[in-house]
């Protein structure tokens, strides 16, 4: 797919499924509504979320243009100024409000962003992968078995302050590391965006978008795993 | 949802759980994770003429996730290597009832299953290479 089409686009402008409109019948230049009839149209569910709400393929976006675009638009769609309307009319207004939700709560937050565009871009990041980092699962492990123990004793043993005092500093460590992940993932994210922004098709930059991506995808199911720990770690030892 | 009472049996009272030492003759490891949940299982498997006696697991994860690899660590005790290629995440679904979002944990243990045969495969194999 060529991603590239979208960062000249205008905001307003959205290539819609359907060119024409489901009423009149006339031709649909790119907006949410018919401009001769002034129909709502259907957002399609092909549309990716970006597309959806306007917005490049980017990893860096702006959450107040964001949030901007989105009250715009649930004020274009909601289901109440469609009370008086016709049927079809009501049904592309919950489709378009339930895709709109769903395409925002999605873009707002930065890591969800990233990993639906690499859904987008290299297939489903939530597979599950064959070559694990075997290193940090170990960890994992072992640090889950000390919290099993840490459980066992209970919170009067004699024996829980040491074991507290362990895993409190393990989970210092880890929440470091997801810090630090994140802050790896950010770099990646410029890089993404830099890389379309120059929109080269070069060998060059093909390989260069496959090494942002596979770093991207191995961070972001590292940092679940490190999260997923950590707050296991935090209900456990408060 | 309400787990199912096989999970929930697997989940109090797992079977199998612990490790071997992984340079151990005979042992194949399997470790696998699904980023998806952020869960980690890892099966292991001890062969002794082409049979398995035993299987250990350690599963970090969901109570589905912890009972699939229970699960599947009592199905490959007795069964031949060739036999326990042939378990598939369907049937570790179907014996504990898991509900379709469930479904990725027995996809877990499947994977964690095959991987721990390849790491015995790999094992024999370069065992027989040594000794040419």
């Amino acid at each position: 797919m060529d991603h590239n089409t979208h960062s000249t686009a205008g905001p307003r402008e959205l290539q819609m499924a359907r060119s024409m409109c489901w009423h009149c019948q006339s031709e649909v230049a790119g907006e949410y509504f018919c401009d001769r009839c002034v129909k709502v149209q259907p957002v399609s569910k092909e549309l990716d979320y970006f597309t959806c709400l306007g917005f490049p393929r980017r990893l860096t976006i702006d959450q107040h243009q964001l949030e901007a675009k989105f009250y715009e638009l649930s004020r274009a769609f909601h289901p109440d100024f469609y009370q008086n309307k016709s049927a079809a009319e009501q049904t592309i207004s919950l489709g378009n409000s339930a895709m709109l939700n769903t395409a925002y709560r999605t873009l707002r937050d930065p890591i969800e962003r990233a990993e639906y565009l690499l859904d987008l871009e290299a297939g489903s990041v939530k597979e599950i992968r064959n070559s694990p980092p075997a290193d940090l699962f170990e960890e994992i492990l072992e640090l889950q078995d000390t919290l099993n123990e840490y459980r066992a004793t209970g919170r009067v043993s004699e024996t829980e302050s040491p074991l507290r005092a362990k895993l409190r500093s393990e989970r210092n460590t880890l929440e470091q590391r997801q810090r630090d992940m994140e802050a790896t993932l950010q770099q990646l994210f410029v890089q993404w965006d830099k890389l379309q922004d120059r929109g080269e098709a070069t060998d060059q930059a093909r390989a260069e978008r496959d090494r942002i991506l596979k770093q991207m995808r191995e961070h972001l199911s590292n940092r679940t795993y490190v999260k997923n720990i950590v707050s296991d770690l935090a209900s456990t030892i408060g | 949802m309400a787990y199912s009472d096989k999970v929930v049996d697997h989940f109090t009272n797992p079977r199998n759980m612990g490790s071997f030492k992984k340079d151990e003759e005979g042992v194949g490891t399997g470790m696998v994770g699904a980023p998806e949940c952020g869960d980690v299982m890892k099966l292991q498997i001890k062969v002794q003429n082409d049979t398995i006696v035993d299987a250990k697991f350690k599963t970090f994860g969901c109570g589905s996730a912890i009972a699939s690899s229970s699960l599947a660590t009592e199905w490959l005790k007795g069964k031949t290597v060739e036999e326990a290629q042939k378990i598939k995440n369907t049937d570790i679904v179907q014996e504990l009832n898991l509900p379709p979002v469930k479904i990725h944990c027995s996809v877990l243990a499947e994977d964690a299953i095959k991987a721990a045969l390849a790491d015995y495969q790999k094992k024999v194999d370069g065992a027989l290479t040594d000794a040419k």
